[in-house]
C-alpha cells in the first residue's frame, strides 16, 4: 500500500467529531466538574462537521471527493495503473448523496445535543460522569455515521456501522432507569445478532466477488466481469454460483441493517428503547441512527445496482410489513414517545419502499424520504423535549398537549407542521413531496400491490398524526382539573433557563419550514 | 353617446351605494335617490330619442376565457331606449312616491338604496348586449327583490314571502343559467349578436331556449312558479309597484323579446311558452276575480297581464317581431304603477288593503278616484287608454300568427286572450264597484258581515294573506300622513301617461297594430262583462265574488294550496338530501369506518404480541432473516 494518499480536508467531517471527542475527554480530565463544556464542545464539533460537509454538497452530479485512494494517485489524477493487484478504488468516497446524509446527521446531532443541554448551571458532583460520557458517546456515534456514509470497503463499513450503533446502546442505558436497562438490553441483543448477520453478509459478498470493496466494479465482478486482475490472489471467483451468493449477501445486509432502521420484524427493540431512554437519546436514535443505517444500506445497494437487478421482493415485504404494523400500533399509543417510536417503524417502511427498485432513482428517492422524515421527527421530538421540561410529570401523554395551541402557539405551530409533514398533508408539503418521491420508483417498476399498501398506510398514517394534532389544536377541557393544576406551574417552568433547547427546536423548525416552503431545495440537493 | 348608455347603468348603482352611506340622513338619502333617478330618466329620454344603434359599447372589457368570447358589451337601440326610458320614468315616480309613503319608516334609506340598485339591475339587463351581463342584471334584481319584499323584516309573513320569492325564482334560475350556458356554448360567445346569428347544434339551441323559458317563467310568475308573486305583496306598496310595473316581472318579456329571432324559428320552445302563458293568464284572471285583498287582486292581475305580454311573443309571426310584447310591457308599466301607487295611497287613507275595509273609500277622494278609475279602465282595456291599444295589438299579433301558420299554438293563445279579456273586465268592474259604491248605499250590512268573516277566516288560515298589516301598523302608529304634492303629482302624471302613453309606442315597430274586427270584438266583450258584473252585483251593492260558493272561494283566495305544494317540494328535496346523507353515512362511510375498526383491532393484536421481551424479538428477528433470505435468493434474477 505504498500509494495511500490522504486528503485531510476531505476527511474533516469525520475528523472533527473525533477531535471533539478527544477534547471532551481532555477537558474532563482537566476539570471534572464542568457540566456544560462537554456539550458545548460536542455541539461545536458537530457544527464543524456539518460545515465541513458543505463542499461535498456543491459538487455536481457524478463527481466525488475521494481520499484513501489505493493507487497512489490523488483524487485529481485519473486512470493510473493498479497497485498490488487491487482495482483502482478509493476507500472514502463522499459524493453529493453521501455528503447530504452526513450533513443531515451532523445537524441532527447538533439538535440532539441542544436538547440534552444540562438544565442547571451548578457544577456537578465529582462522582458523576454523565455529561462527558454522554457527549463522547454522541460524538462517537456521529463519527461512525459520517464515516459509514463515505466508506467503500467492507472493513471500514463494518467498523463504522458498529461505531454508530454501540455508543447508542450505552446512551440508552446511561440513564440507569429500569426501563432504560430493559431497552438497552433488547437493543444490545438485537444488535449483536444483526451484527452477526452483517458480517455473514459481508463475508458472502467477499466470497462472491472476491473484492473487499463495496463498489459497482466489485459487484460486476461476481458475474465474471472482473477480469482486470484475474491473476491476483484475492480474486477467487465462482461465476456459476456467485450471483446467488451476492443475492444472499445483499438480503443479509438488508436484514442486518433493517434492525437499525427498525424494520418489521427486526423492530421489537424500538418502542422499548425509545421509551426507556431520555428524549434527546430517543431523538438521536430516531434520526442519526436511522441516517447511519440508511447510509450503510445505500453503500451496498448502490454497488449492487450495477448488476441491473430489477427489484427485491424481500425489501417490498419488509417495507409493507413495517408500514402497516408501525401505523396500526402507533394508532393505539397514548404516550407520545412510544407513538413516535412506532411512527419511526412505519416511516422506516416508507424509507426502504423506493429501494424495491435498486436503481439510482430508488436510491435518491429513499434518501429524500429519509431526510424529510428526519427533519420532521427532529422537530416533533424537540417539541416533546421542551414540553417534557415544562411538565416533567405528564409531558409524555397526548393529553398533556391539549390546548398547546392556546398556551404556546409557536411551539404548537412547529409541532403541527412536523406532524402534518409526517402524515404527508399540507401545510407539511415536504412530507407530501417525500411520499410522492418515494412512490415514484415503486410505480415506475410496476409494483401495484405495494403502491396500494403504501397508499392505505398513508391514510392510516394521517389518522395517527391527526390524533395527536387534534389534541394540540383543541381547547383543554375545563373539567380536567388535574391538567390545569399541572399546567399552573408551567409558566414558572417556562421562566426556567432553556434557551439552548429552544434554539435546537428553532433550528430544526427553521429547516423544516424552509424545505416545506421550497421542497425543490431538498430534491436538488440529492441530484 | 355611448357614455349615456353606461351612465344609465352606473348612476343608479352609485346612487344605491351613496344611499346606503347616507341612510341615516333621511333628507339626504331621499335627495340622492330622487335626483339621481330624475337624471337617469333624462338620460333615458335622450337615449330613446337618439339611440346610438350600436351593440358594441364596452363596459368593463372582455373576460379572458379561452375560446369562449365574453366581450361584455352594452347595446343601445330603439327598443332598449324605450324600455330603459320607461323603467327610469317609473323608478323616478316610485322614488318620489316612496319619499312620502315611507316617510315614517326608520329604514327608508335602505329601501331607497335598494330601489336604486334594483333599477340598476333592470337597466343593465335592458341595455346588455351580452348574455352574461343580462344574467348579472337578472340576479341583481332577484336579490334586491328579496330585500324589498322582506323590508318589514320584523314580520314573519314578510320574511317568509321574501324567502319564498327568492327560492322559487332561484329554482327557475337554474334552468335560466343552463339555458344561457347552452346558448353561449353554441355560439362560442356570450355576445348577443353572436348568439342570435349562430348556426348549428339544434340540441343546444333547444336546451337554451327551453331553459330561458323556464327561467322567465320563474321570474315572471308563469304557472307553476306563479305563487310567489301574490305573497310578495308583503313588501311595501312601492316595492310591489316596482317589481310589477316595469322591472323584474316584466324583465322576462324583454329577455325573450331580445332572443325573439331564435324563438321564432323554434316551435318547441314557443309551444311551451304558449301553453304556460295561456294557462297562466286565464287562471290568474280567475283568481283575481275572487280576491279579498286589493293588493293581491292586483298581483294576480299582474300575473295575467305578464302572461299576455309573453303570449304575444309565443304566438306572433316571425316577421311581425316582438313589438307587441314590448308594447304591452310599456303600457302595463304605466297603468300597473298607477294602480299600485293609487292602492298605496288609498290604503293609507283607509288603513287597510282588504277589499271589505276599502268599500266605498274611493268616492270622496278627487284625484285619486279619477286615477284609480283610469288605471282600472286601462287594465280592463277600455279605449282609448293605453291598455286597450297594447292588449289589442297583442290579440291582433296572435290572430296574425294563427292565420299565418301558427297552428294550434297561436289559436290556443287567441282563445285564452279573449277569455282573459272578459275576466279582466269583470274583475276590474268588480274592484271599481266595490271601491266606489258608497257603503251607505249598499244598505245591506249583512252583506258586509260575511265578507269580514271570510277575511278573518283567511287571515287565520293563511299567514300570507295579511298583506295589509304593514300599512295598517304604519297608519295606526303614525296617523294619517297627508299626501305630499309631489307624490300626488306622481299618481296624476302616471294617470295622464296611461291616457296618452300610446304615443310612446308610435316609433316602435309593430308597437300599435290594432285590427278593426278584433278590437270591436274585445270592446264588446269588455262592455258585456262589465255590464254583467254590474247587474249581478246589483249596481255595486253586492260583491260578485260572494256569489262564488265558499268551498271554492276560500281555496281560491289561498291560491288553491300551491304554497303547500311548494312546501311539499321543499320537503321532498330535504328528504332526498337526508336520504343521501344517510346513505353516505351508513353505506359509503361504512368502508372507512371498517378500515378504522380493522386498524384498531390489528393494533390491539400487535400490542399483545409486543411484550418487550428480548427473546421474542430475537425469535422474530430470526424468522425474519430466514424469510427474507429465502425470498431474496428465490426472487433474484
Amino acid at each position: 500500500m505504498t500509494g495511500l494518499a490522504i486528503d485531510y480536508t476531505t476527511l474533516l467531517p469525520a475528523l472533527l467529531p473525533v477531535a471533539g471527542l478527544v477534547l471532551v475527554l481532555v477537558a474532563d480530565l482537566v476539570n471534572p466538574r464542568l457540566r456544560r463544556v462537554p456539550y458545548a464542545v460536542a455541539a461545536l464539533a458537530a457544527l464543524g462537521a456539518a460545515v465541513a460537509t458543505v463542499p461535498g454538497l456543491v459538487l455536481g452530479g457524478g463527481t466525488t471527493r475521494e481520499t484513501f485512494c489505493l493507487t497512489g494517485r490523488t483524487a485529481a489524477s485519473a486512470s493510473a495503473p493498479t497497485v498490488d493487484g487491487l482495482p483502482q478504488v478509493c476507500l472514502w468516497q463522499a459524493d453529493a448523496l453521501g455528503s447530504t446524509l452526513q450533513l443531515a446527521a451532523a445537524v441532527s446531532a447538533v439538535v440532539c445535543i441542544a436538547l440534552a443541554w444540562p438544565r442547571t448551571r451548578r457544577r456537578r458532583p465529582p462522582d458523576s460522569t454523565r455529561e462527558p460520557v454522554e457527549a463522547v458517546l454522541l460524538l462517537a456515534a456521529l463519527a461512525g455515521t459520517i464515516v459509514v456514509a463515505a466508506s467503500r470497503d467492507v472493513g471500514t463499513w463494518l467498523v463504522a456501522l458498529e461505531l454508530a450503533t454501540l455508543p447508542v446502546i450505552a446512551l440508552v442505558a446511561l440513564s440507569g432507569r429500569r426501563s432504560a436497562v430493559a431497552g438497552a438490553t433488547q437493543l444490545l441483543v438485537t444488535s449483536l445478532v444483526s451484527f452477526a448477520l452483517l458480517v455473514l453478509g459481508v463475508a458472502l459478498w467477499f466470497a462472491a466477488t472476491g473484492s473487499p470493496f463495496l463498489t459497482p466494479d466489485a459487484a460486476l465482478s461476481s458475474g465474471g466481469a472482473f477480469s482486470a486482475a484475474s491473476g491476483a490472489p484475492t480474486s477467487v471467483v465462482f461465476p456459476s454460483v456467485s450471483g446467488g451468493v451476492v443475492a444472499l449477501a445483499t438480503v443479509l445486509v438488508v436484514a442486518g441493517v433493517g434492525f437499525k432502521l427498525s424494520l418489521v420484524p427486526f423492530h421489537a427493540w424500538t418502542p422499548t428503547a425509545y421509551a426507556g431512554s431520555s428524549v434527546p437519546v430517543a431523538t438521536f436514535l430516531a434520526t442519526v441512527s436511522k441516517i447511519a443505517a440508511l447510509a450503510a444500506l445505500l453503500v451496498v445497494l448502490r454497488a449492487v445496482a450495477a448488476l441491473g437487478t430489477p427489484a427485491l421482493v424481500s425489501i417490498a415485504l419488509l417495507a409493507s410489513l413495517s408500514m402497516t404494523l408501525g401505523n396500526v400500533m402507533a394508532l393505539r399509543q397514548d404516550d407520545v414517545v412510544r407513538l413516535l417510536a412506532w411512527s419511526t417503524v412505519a416511516q422506516a417502511g416508507w424509507v426502504v419502499l423506493p429501494l424495491v427498485s435498486i436503481s439510482a432513482l430508488g436510491v435518491s428517492a429513499s434518501a429524500t424520504y429519509l431526510l424529510t422524515y428526519v427533519v420532521a421527527t427532529l422537530v416533533a421530538f424537540a417539541v416533546v423535549a421542551v414540553t417534557l421540561r415544562d411538565q416533567p410529570g405528564e409531558g409524555r401523554s397526548i393529553a398533556a398537549y391539549e390546548g398547546l395551541w392556546q398556551r404556546s402557539p409557536w411551539r404548537a405551530g412547529a409541532l403541527a407542521l412536523a406532524l402534518t409533514s409526517l402524515a404527508g398533508l399540507p401545510p407539511g408539503i415536504i412530507g407530501l413531496v417525500g411520499k410522492i418521491t418515494a412512490l415514484r420508483p415503486v410505480v415506475a417498476e410496476g409494483w401495484v400491490w405495494l403502491a396500494v399498501v403504501a397508499a392505505v398506510n398513508a391514510v392510516i398514517g394521517v389518522a395517527v398524526y391527526l390524533r395527536w394534532l387534534r389534541a394540540v389544536i383543541t381547547a383543554p377541557d375545563v373539567v380536567a382539573g388535574a391538567g390545569t393544576e399541572g399546567a399552573a406551574p408551567a409558566p414558572v417552568a417556562v421562566a426556567r433557563r432553556r434557551p439552548v433547547m429552544v434554539a435546537g427546536l428553532v433550528l430544526a423548525s427553521a429547516v423544516l419550514v424552509v424545505v416545506s416552503v421550497q421542497p425543490d431545495l431538498l430534491l436538488r440537493l440529492l441530484g | 353617446m355611448s357614455w349615456i348608455v353606461r351612465m344609465i347603468v352606473v348612476l343608479p348603482a352609485l346612487a344605491a351605494l351613496a344611499g346606503l352611506l347616507t341612510r341615516r340622513q333621511r333628507g339626504l338619502a331621499a335627495a340622492v335617490a330622487v335626483s339621481v333617478s330624475a337624471y337617469v330618466a333624462v338620460l333615458g329620454l335622450i337615449q330613446w330619442i337618439a339611440p346610438s344603434r350600436t351593440a358594441d359599447i364596452d363596459s368593463v372589457g372582455s373576460l379572458p376565457l379561452g375560446d369562449l368570447s365574453v366581450p361584455l358589451h352594452l347595446l343601445s337601440d330603439r327598443v332598449s331606449g324605450l324600455v330603459a326610458f320607461v323603467v327610469a320614468l317609473v323608478v323616478l315616480g316610485i322614488q318620489v312616491f316612496t319619499a312620502w309613503y315611507l316617510r315614517d319608516d326608520p329604514r327608508y334609506g335602505q329601501f331607497a338604496a335598494t330601489v336604486s340598485l334594483f333599477a340598476a339591475g333592470m337597466l343593465l339587463l335592458v341595455q346588455s348586449g351580452d348574455l352574461v351581463l343580462m344574467l348579472v342584471g337578472w340576479e341583481v334584481m332577484g336579490w334586491c327583490s328579496w330585500l324589498l319584499i322582506g323590508h318589514d323584516s320584523e314580520r314573519a309573513a314578510a320574511r317568509r314571502a321574501a324567502y319564498k320569492a327568492f327560492i322559487v325564482t332561484r329554482v327557475a334560475d337554474i334552468a335560466m343559467v343552463v339555458g344561457i350556458v347552452a346558448l353561449s356554448v353554441r355560439a362560442r360567445s356570450t355576445d348577443l349578436m353572436a348568439v342570435l346569428t349562430a348556426t348549428g347544434d339544434g340540441t343546444l339551441l333547444t336546451i337554451g331556449l327551453v331553459g330561458v323559458v323556464i327561467g322567465v317563467a320563474g321570474k315572471s310568475g308563469l304557472v307553476p312558479f306563479h305563487d310567489w308573486l301574490p305573497d310578495a305583496m308583503e313588501g311595501p306598496t312601492p316595492a310591489s309597484a316596482l317589481i310589477h310595473a316595469a322591472t323584474m316581472v316584466a324583465a322576462g318579456t324583454y329577455v325573450i323579446a331580445r332572443l325573439f329571432s331564435l324563438y321564432a324559428g323554434h316551435d318547441g320552445a314557443r309551444t311551451l311558452l304558449a301553453v304556460l302563458t295561456a294557462v297562466t293568464m286565464v287562471y290568474a284572471a280567475l283568481l283575481a276575480l275572487v280576491q279579498t285583498d286589493l293588493k293581491r287582486m292586483l298581483a294576480y292581475s299582474t300575473l295575467s297581464q305578464i302572461a299576455i305580454m309573453l303570449s304575444a311573443l309565443a304566438a306572433a309571426p316571425a316577421e311581425l317581431g316582438p313589438g307587441a310584447g314590448i308594447a304591452h310591457l310599456v303600457g302595463h308599466a304605466f297603468f300597473k304603477a298607477l294602480l299600485f301607487l293609487g292602492a298605496g295611497w288609498l290604503s293609507v287613507l283607509a288603513g287597510a288593503t282588504a277589499v271589505a275595509a276599502l268599500r266605498g273609500r274611493l268616492r270622496p277622494t278627487g284625484a285619486l278616484r279619477w286615477s284609480m278609475g283610469i288605471g282600472l279602465a286601462a287594465l280592463a282595456g277600455v279605449p282609448p287608454l293605453i291598455g286597450f291599444f297594447t292588449k289589442d295589438t297583442v290579440i291582433d299579433a296572435a290572430l296574425d300568427g294563427a292565420t299565418s301558420g301558427g297552428g294550434l299554438r297561436a289559436w290556443l293563445v287567441v282563445v285564452a286572450l279573449f277569455v282573459t279579456v272578459v275576466l279582466t273586465a269583470a274583475y276590474c268592474t268588480r274592484a271599481w264597484l266595490l271601491l266606489d259604491t258608497p257603503v251607505a248605499e249598499t244598505g245591506a250590512l249583512p252583506d258586509l258581515e260575511p265578507a269580514v268573516v271570510a277575511e278573518e277566516d283567511v287571515a287565520v288560515v293563511t299567514a300570507s294573506d295579511s298583506a295589509d298589516d304593514a300599512e295598517v301598523e304604519r297608519v295606526h302608529a303614525h296617523g294619517h300622513a297627508p299626501i305630499t304634492l309631489p307624490a300626488a303629482l306622481v299618481v296624476s302624471v302616471l294617470a295622464a301617461l296611461t291616457v296618452v302613453g300610446t304615443l310612446f309606442l308610435v316609433g316602435l315597430r309593430g308597437g300599435v297594430h290594432v285590427g278593426l274586427l278584433s278590437a270591436l270584438l274585445s270592446v264588446l266583450l269588455v262592455a258585456g262583462a262589465a255590464y254583467a258584473v254590474w247587474s249581478v252585483s246589483d249596481r255595486g251593492r253586492l260583491d260578485v265574488a260572494d256569489r262564488v260558493p265558499s268551498r271554492v272561494r276560500e281555496p281560491a283566495v289561498r291560491g288553491f294550496g300551491v304554497d303547500t305544494a311548494y312546501v311539499g317540494v321543499g320537503r321532498a328535496v330535504t328528504a332526498v338530501a337526508r336520504l343521501v346523507v344517510a346513505l353516505d353515512r351508513d353505506v359509503v362511510d361504512a368502508y372507512p369506518r371498517a378500515a378504522a375498526v380493522v386498524a384498531r383491532a390489528a393494533g390491539r393484536a400487535g400490542e399483545r404480541s409486543h411484550r418487550a421481551v428480548p427473546s421474542l424479538s430475537l425469535l422474530s428477528l430470526l424468522v425474519g432473516v430466514v424469510v427474507v433470505a429465502v425470498l431474496g435468493v428465490a426472487a433474484w434474477r
